[in-house]
C-alpha cells in the first residue's frame, strides 16, 4: 500500500498541492516561532528577553499546531471526498478498509514531510526577522544571537507529521464508514462553547479597565462563540434560508441547492465564521487597546508591544489559513459540481445562468457566516470596549469589519466563480458524461 | 434575478417541417487523426412523426443528434428546427434557441439530485422565465404516472420512473421537437416499454416530433420510420418497422456502404 501511496503522489501532484502548503505554511510557522525557544536558550540572554521570546513561541507556537491540524484535515478531507470514486475501485479490487487507510495516511505524511523540509529554509528567514522586530522594538536586547536549533526543527517536523498522519486517518475513516457524523457530539459541544464562551465574555467586567489580562476573557469568548456558531452553522444556514424570500431561477435554485448540501458546506461556513470572529475581535480590540494606551499618555511596555505583536500575529496567520482552506474546499466542491452544472445546461440553463445560481449560492454563504461571525465577535469587543474606554462601540470596529468582510465576500466568490467559469468551459453534453 | 420580464413570443405557428439538415458535416480532430463524425447530412422530419436514428457504434448517431438539438455546432451545413435556422453564436444564444423549441430525453436522465420531481418537471420553465403552471406540470406528471412521486427526489425513484421524470419535464415546455438519446438504454424491458409508449404518446396525443437515437432494435420498433447511419452518413430508411426487420437490416450494413447507397 506505501508503493501505492508514493505513486499515487508521483502521478497526481496537483491534487496533493493544497495538502503540501497548509503543512508547508503550518511547519513554517511553528518552526518560525519555536526557534525563538532555541534563541532564548542560547548564552547570555537576559530575563526580559527571554521572557518575551519564550511568551511568543508558546502562545503562537500553540495556535500553530491547532492551525495545522484544521488545515491539514480540511484539506484532507476534501482529497479523499474527490477520489471517492478510486477508493471505491480499489475496495473492489479487494483493498481492506486497513489498507485504504494505511494508503491514504502514507499518503499524507509523506506530503506533509516534504512540506516540513521545504519549510526549513523560510522558518530560518521568519525566525531572524521577528527577532529584529523585537530587537528593534526593544522588547529583546540586541545582543541576543539569533539560533535555529533542535526545538525548532523537531517541534516543526513532528507536529506537522502527526498532525497530518491523524487528519488522514480521520478522513479516511469518514469515508470509508460512510456514517452521518455524530450530529448529538457536535450539538452538545456547539451549545458548550457557546455557554462557556457567554460567560467567558460576561467575565469581562469582573476586570478593572487597565488590568493586563483584560483582552484574554473577551478575545478567547469571541472565539468560543464563533467555534459554537460554526458548529451550528449547517443548521443555521437552513433557518436562513427559510426566511429567505427568493425569487428568480437562480435564487430559487441556490436556496435548494444551500439546503441539500448544508452538511457539506459545514467546513466553508465554519470557516468563514471563524475567519471573521477573529479577525475583527482581535483587531479592534487591539486598536482599542493601544488607543488607550497612547490616550493614557504612558509608553507602551514590552508586555503592552508583545502583546500587540502577537494579535497581530496570530490574526495574520488565521487569514493565510483560512484563505487556503476557504479556497481549496470551495475550488474542490464546486469542481465536483461539472455533472450538476452540466445538467443545469441541458435543462436550459445558460452559462450566466448558471454563474448567477453560484454567485447567489456563494453570497448567501458570505452572508451567513460573516452575519454570526460578526454577533461573536461584536460579544467580545462590546464588553473589551465598555470596560477599557466609556464608548460601546469603538470607532475602529467599522473599517476594521468592512475590510473583514471584503476579504470574506472577495475569497468566496472569488474561488467560487473563477471555478465555475473554469468549468463551464466544456461542453454541457461532455460535462454530463464524465462523471456519468 | 435572471428573470427576463418578457415572455419569450412564440413563432407564428408550427412549420410542416419539424426538422431539417442540409448537407451538415462535423469532423472531430485535425489533419492526420480527423474523423468525420457526420459526412454530408440531409434530412427533413415532418411534423408529428417519430423517428429513430440507428447505427452502429462511432457511425455519428450521437454528433447528429447533438448537431440537430443545438448542443453542438456542425462545421457545416445548416440546421433548421421549426422553420428556424439554427445560427452560430455563444453557448447563452443556443441555449435560448432550445428553450421552447427543443425537448431533451437522455439515457442518463439527467435530474437535478436536489430537486423533487415537479420541481424537476418546471425547472426548464423557470430558467426560462416563463410562468409556471403548476397545474400543468401535475397533469403532465399524472399522464406519465407519477401523479402520486410529486415530492420525491430522482434519488427514491426507480430507473424507469427518472426517465418518466424526464419526459415529463421534456413535455411541459411543450416544444417543437424532443430529442432522446439512448431514453431506454440503462433500462429493463418493462420500463423500456413504459417510456418508448409514453413517446409515442407524445406524438399521437400530443403532435410532438421526436427523434430518438437506439441501438436497441425492439425500441426503434417503436417509430414511424428508422433512418440508418454509417460512418457519419445516411444509408438508409425503413418506414413502419418491425424489430426483426430493423435488426435484419442492421446486420447488413455494412454491405450497404460498399454497394454505396
Amino acid at each position: 500500500m506505501f508503493v501505492l501511496a508514493m505513486r499515487s503522489i508521483r502521478q497526481r501532484p496537483g491534487r496533493f498541492l493544497a495538502t503540501l502548503l497548509s503543512a508547508f505554511l503550518g511547519a513554517t510557522i511553528i518552526m518560525t516561532f519555536n526557534s525563538l525557544h532555541d534563541t532564548a536558550a542560547g548564552h547570555g540572554v537576559d530575563a526580559v528577553s527571554r521572557e518575551t521570546l519564550t511568551t511568543s513561541a508558546s502562545v503562537v507556537g500553540g495556535y500553530g499546531t491547532l492551525l495545522v491540524f484544521f488545515a491539514v484535515a480540511s484539506t484532507l478531507t476534501v482529497n479523499v471526498r474527490q477520489r471517492a470514486a478510486e477508493l471505491e475501485l480499489l475496495r473492489s479490487s479487494g483493498a481492506t478498509p486497513a489498507q485504504l487507510k494505511r494508503m491514504v495516511v502514507g499518503e499524507a505524511v509523506a506530503v506533509a514531510l516534504v512540506g516540513a523540509v521545504l519549510a526549513i529554509g523560510p522558518a530560518m528567514l521568519g525566525g531572524r526577522w521577528l527577532l529584529d522586530m523585537f530587537q528593534d522594538s526593544g522588547q529583546v536586547s540586541g545582543s541576543v544571537e539569533y539560533s535555529f536549533g533542535t526545538v525548532a526543527l523537531m517541534s516543526g517536523v513532528d507536529i506537522t507529521l502527526i498532525a497530518a498522519a491523524g487528519a488522514a486517518f480521520l478522513a479516511v475513516r469518514r469515508a470509508t464508514l460512510r456514517r452521518e457524523p455524530r450530529g448529538r457530539a457536535r450539538t452538545f459541544l456547539a451549545w458548550a462553547a457557546l455557554a462557556v464562551g457567554a460567560v467567558s465574555v460576561t467575565s469581562t467586567f469582573a476586570f478593572s479597565a487597565t488590568d493586563p489580562a483584560l483582552m484574554a476573557a473577551p478575545a478567547y469568548g469571541a472565539i468560543l462563540l464563533s467555534v459554537g456558531f460554526a458548529l451550528l452553522s449547517p443548521r443555521l444556514l437552513k433557518v436562513v434560508l427559510d426566511r429567505l424570500p427568493l425569487s428568480g431561477a437562480a435564487g430559487w435554485l441556490a436556496a435548494r441547492n444551500l439546503r441539500e448540501r448544508a452538511g457539506q458546506l459545514a467546513g466553508i461556513l465554519t470557516s468563514l465564521v471563524l475567519f471573521t470572529a477573529v479577525a475583527s475581535a482581535t483587531l479592534t480590540m487591539q486598536a482599542v487597546e493601544s488607543d488607550a494606551v497612547s490616550a493614557s499618555g504612558l509608553r507602551k511596555s514590552v508586555a503592552d508591544k508583545n502583546l500587540e505583536t502577537l494579535n497581530l500575529t496570530v490574526v495574520g496567520i488565521i487569514v493565510v489559513f483560512v484563505c487556503v482552506m476557504l479556497v481549496n474546499s470551495l475550488y474542490a466542491a464546486t469542481t465536483y459540481r461539472t455533472r450538476e452544472f452540466g445538467q443545469q445546461r441541458l435543462a436550459g440553463a445558460t452559462p450566466g445562468q448558471v454563474l448567477g445560481v453560484v454567485g447567489a449560492e456563494g453570497l448567501l454563504l458570505t452572508v451567513v457566516g460573516v452575519v454570526f461571525g460578526t454577533v461573536a465577535a461584536l460579544a467580545g469587543v462590546v464588553p473589551f470596549t465598555v470596560v477599557r474606554t466609556d464608548g460601546v462601540l469603538p470607532d475602529q470596529w467599522l473599517g476594521i469589519w468592512l475590510a473583514v468582510v471584503a476579504v470574506a465576500a472577495a475569497v468566496t466568490l472569488g474561488t467560487s466563480l473563477a471555478t465555475a467559469r473554469r468549468v463551464l468551459r466544456a461542453p454541457a453534453v461532455g460535462a454530463v458524461a464524465v462523471a456519468a | 434575478m435572471f428573470r427576463t420580464g418578457s415572455r419569450r413570443n412564440h413563432d407564428k405557428g408550427p412549420a410542416a417541417e419539424a426538422l431539417r439538415l442540409v448537407k451538415v458535416s462535423k469532423t472531430y480532430g485535425s489533419d492526420d487523426g480527423a474523423v468525420a463524425a457526420l459526412d454530408g447530412v440531409t434530412l427533413g422530419l415532418a411534423r408529428g412523426t417519430f423517428t429513430a436514428v440507428m447505427g452502429p457504434s462511432g457511425s455519428g448517431k450521437s454528433t447528429l443528434l447533438q448537431c440537430a438539438a443545438g448542443l453542438d455546432q456542425p462545421d457545416s451545413g445548416i440546421v433548421q428546427v421549426d422553420g428556424t435556422e439554427l445560427t452560430g453564436g455563444g453557448e447563452a444564444e443556443l441555449t435560448k434557441f432550445r428553450r421552447g423549441r427543443i425537448g431533451f430525453v437522455f439515457q442518463q436522465y439527467n435530474l437535478l439530485e436536489t430537486l423533487t420531481v415537479a420541481q424537476n418537471t418546471v425547472l426548464p420553465l423557470k430558467l426560462a422565465g416563463r410562468r409556471v403552471d403548476r397545474r400543468r406540470a401535475r397533469e403532465v406528471l399524472e399522464q406519465v404516472g407519477l401523479g402520486d412521486r410529486l415530492s420525491h427526489r430522482p434519488a427514491q425513484l426507480s430507473g424507469g420512473q427518472r426517465q418518466r421524470v424526464a419526459i415529463a419535464r421534456a413535455l411541459v415546455t411543450e416544444p417543437r421537437v424532443i430529442f432522446a438519446d439512448e431514453p431506454t438504454g440503462a433500462l429493463d424491458t418493462r420500463s423500456a416499454r413504459d417510456v418508448l409508449r409514453l413517446l409515442r404518446e407524445a406524438v399521437q396525443v400530443h403532435g410532438r416530433t421526436v427523434v430518438m437515437v437506439t441501438h436497441d432494435p425492439v425500441a426503434a420498433s417503436y417509430a414511424d420510420s428508422v433512418l440508418f447511419l454509417a460512418d457519419g452518413r445516411l444509408v438508409g430508411q425503413l418506414d413502419a418497422p418491425t424489430a426483426d426487420a430493423v435488426a435484419e437490416r442492421l446486420a447488413h450494413l455494412g454491405d450497404d456502404v460498399t454497394v454505396g447507397v
